[in-house]
């Protein structure tokens, strides 16, 4: 069956299309289009598959706007807050390049001390300098990092007195150099935006007593509040630079706050 | 599962408001501004109808003159039971939580300001700058509340930071909320604890007692909205025919 027999059937059979006859015809185009080339249905050898067929024709600047787009919006979330995978961890250098390796883990460091021997961690207690941490104060909602006295009084003599970024600390606290005490600017590495309140002490009391919910492991202290950080910031006593290890994006609070019966109410964090 | 309610019980934040006690001073207002981190009010944000006060004291006259005496009655967020507000907003920002707090999630918030017109008592607030705040005044802020951008509404909360931090003080401590002891930051500077703030589940509390006084009754009450701030009108002895007689 030809084409023009073909629809005249197709519109019998529907009936829809039984419109009334155009008095005239529709004027030819007077140019010629060019045929578009078919789309290609072999690639060397090989067929390829039919939706290919019909997809590559399409190609071009869709297909671009369209990767564009996906490519943008992962590099803002990455920017944004950085996705823990394939290795990339948000760090930064600071002011001083302080290891929580040497402070805080117990565990045997390559690290080499002012004698020249190889150390073994301090293994201090994670709220011996994050002080306020699992207190219930109206500061308490800062984990607190300890203002330059307070390292001062170990470093005024510990280490050896060339050591480049101890000296900077000393410098700071007034001990050598003519300008007097400075604060450290330490860089803050968790961020929660501005609209969200979070507050330590009922998690490091929560996870204490329930220590079945604590993640991961630490290389620091396993007593006491310590042994608890973990679940949220990595094993932090076996980094040099702290860097974020969990998302701590709102899902990860909702899930674990419905898991363990905290409140879930909007209200709880943001307000 | 055990939800919200059955965990942390049922609490319904109220607030009663005694006139009588009212002397029209306004540190009850200023209390509030700093602690809520409320922008500035310049003039010409006054003049614009644009300034915003969680709570403000309104002043009327009452009688004809010569007898005309000055009235006061300080107007914060009503909490109401029947909010007009919540169910007019598209994106849920403006809720009802466990605790009979109306609660608005600013960051939630879109800005269509449908809230505002629904509400009748006047006390819902847009951003219409982003908040600045001179030099001096920088470190004064407090952290615990959030600082509220251009484009979305805020109100009165009760001083939920106050709420929450009590709570979580009570509850590491291991013990119960006492009555009384949760203030917010209008009843702690009220100089004639003219506000009380409490739970009116408590049939103990404070706020429950004063509720049932006879002088009790709450604003707009043909509308249905069943506030949780409840007034406590003023006593009057030169009124005539007054029920209270001399105080
Ligand atoms: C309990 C005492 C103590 C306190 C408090 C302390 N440190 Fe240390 N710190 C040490 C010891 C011990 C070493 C290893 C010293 C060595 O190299 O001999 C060390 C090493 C360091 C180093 C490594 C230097 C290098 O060679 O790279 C830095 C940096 C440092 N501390 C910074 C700080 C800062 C910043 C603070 C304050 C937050 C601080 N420390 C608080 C005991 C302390
Ligand atoms: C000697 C003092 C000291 C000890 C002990 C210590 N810290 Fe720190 N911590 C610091 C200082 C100083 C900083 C700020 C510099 C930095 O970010 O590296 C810091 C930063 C951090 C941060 C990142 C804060 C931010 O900016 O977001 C975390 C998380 C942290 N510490 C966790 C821990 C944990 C967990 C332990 C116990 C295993 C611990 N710290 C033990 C001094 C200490
Ligand atoms: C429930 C998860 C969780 C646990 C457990 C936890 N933290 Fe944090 N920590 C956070 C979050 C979230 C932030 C970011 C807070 C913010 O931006 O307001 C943070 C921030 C910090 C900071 C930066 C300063 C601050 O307060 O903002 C330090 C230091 C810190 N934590 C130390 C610790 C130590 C030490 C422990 C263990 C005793 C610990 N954290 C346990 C979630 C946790
Ligand atoms: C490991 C599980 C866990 C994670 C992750 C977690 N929380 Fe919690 N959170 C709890 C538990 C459990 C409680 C209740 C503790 C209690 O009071 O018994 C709680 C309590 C709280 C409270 C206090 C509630 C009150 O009683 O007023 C706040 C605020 C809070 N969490 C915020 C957050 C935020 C924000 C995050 C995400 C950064 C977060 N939490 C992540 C387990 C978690
Ligand atoms: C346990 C704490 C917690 C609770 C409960 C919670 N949130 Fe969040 N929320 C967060 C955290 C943390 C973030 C920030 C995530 C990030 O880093 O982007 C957030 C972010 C958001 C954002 C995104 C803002 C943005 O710019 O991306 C919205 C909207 C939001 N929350 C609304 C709500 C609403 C509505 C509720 C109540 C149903 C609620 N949240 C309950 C912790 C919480």
């Amino acid at each position: 069956m030809d084409l023009e027999n073909k629809h005249k059937d197709n519109e019998a059979k529907s009936g829809i299309f039984n419109l009334p006859k155009l008095p005239f015809n529709f004027p030819k185009l007077p140019i010629k289009l060019p045929k578009p080339p078919p789309p290609p249905t072999h690639l060397g050898d090989v067929e390829l598959p039919k939706t290919l067929m019909y997809l590559l024709p399409i190609g071009g600047l869709f297909t671009l706007a369209f990767v564009g787009a996906i490519a943008s919006f992962i590099i803002t979330a990455w920017w944004g807050q950085p996705i823990p995978v394939l290795g990339f961890e948000q760090t930064f250098d600071q002011p001083i390049n302080f290891p929580h390796t040497v402070h805080a883990s117990t565990k045997q460091l390559d690290y080499k001390d002012a004698d020249g021997n190889v150390m073994v961690g301090l293994g201090t207690d994670c709220t011996f300098c994050h002080r306020t941490v699992n207190k219930n104060t109206a500061a308490g909602a800062n984990a607190y990092i300890p203002p330059v006295n307070f390292c001062a009084n170990c470093h005024g003599v510990i280490g050896s007195e060339d050591n480049v970024q101890l000296n900077i600390l000393r410098d700071a606290a007034g001990i050598i150099g003519e300008d007097g005490t400075s604060p450290i600017n330490w860089r803050r590495v968790h961020r929660l935006p501005d609209h969200v309140r979070f507050v330590h002490e009922p998690h490091i009391r929560y996870l204490s007593a329930n220590p079945e919910h604590i993640k991961g492991e630490t290389d620091g202290v396993t007593t006491g509040p310590s042994a608890v950080c973990s679940t949220c910031h990595g094993n932090v006593a076996s980094m040099e630079k702290v860097y974020q290890v969990e998302p701590l994006k709102m899902r990860q609070c909702v899930d674990c706050h419905r898991d363990n019966g905290a409140p879930t109410d909007c209200a709880t964090c943001h307000h | 599962m055990t939800t919200d309610v059955e965990k942390f019980g049922t609490r319904n934040w109220g607030m009663i408001a005694d006139l009588d006690k009212c002397t029209g001073c306004q540190a009850c207002v200023l209390a509030c501004q700093a602690e809520n981190n409320i922008p500035i009010n310049t003039q010409d944000r006054v003049e614009r109808a644009r300034s915003i006060s969680w709570i403000r004291v309104e002043r009327y006259w009452e009688g004809d003159f010569p007898d005309t005496k000055a009235r006061f009655i300080p107007i914060m967020c009503q909490h109401c039971e029947n909010a007009p507000c919540e169910p007019v907003c598209p994106v849920y920002a403006s809720y009802h939580n466990s605790e009979g707090l109306n609660v608005q999630v600013y960051n939630r918030c879109v800005g269509t300001r449908y809230c505002a017109n629904a509400c009748p008592y006047i006390v819902r607030f847009f951003n219409y700058w982003d908040p600045v705040w001179p030099e001096s005044l920088r470190n004064h802020l407090n952290p615990d509340v959030t600082i509220r951008s251009r484009g979305i509404m805020e109100k009165c909360s009760f001083c939920i930071q106050r709420i929450n931090r009590t709570s979580r003080k009570a509850k590491s401590e291991g013990r119960e909320l006492e009555d009384g002891e949760i203030q917010t930051a209008c009843s702690a500077a009220c100089g004639t604890h003219g506000i009380v703030f409490g739970d009116l589940n408590d049939p103990d509390s404070r706020v429950s007692k004063l509720k049932n006084n006879k002088r009790a009754f709450t604003l707009l009450e043909q509308f249905g909205t069943d506030p949780n701030v409840i007034y406590l009108a003023k006593v009057d002895p030169h009124k005539k025919g007054s029920e209270e007689g001399h105080h």
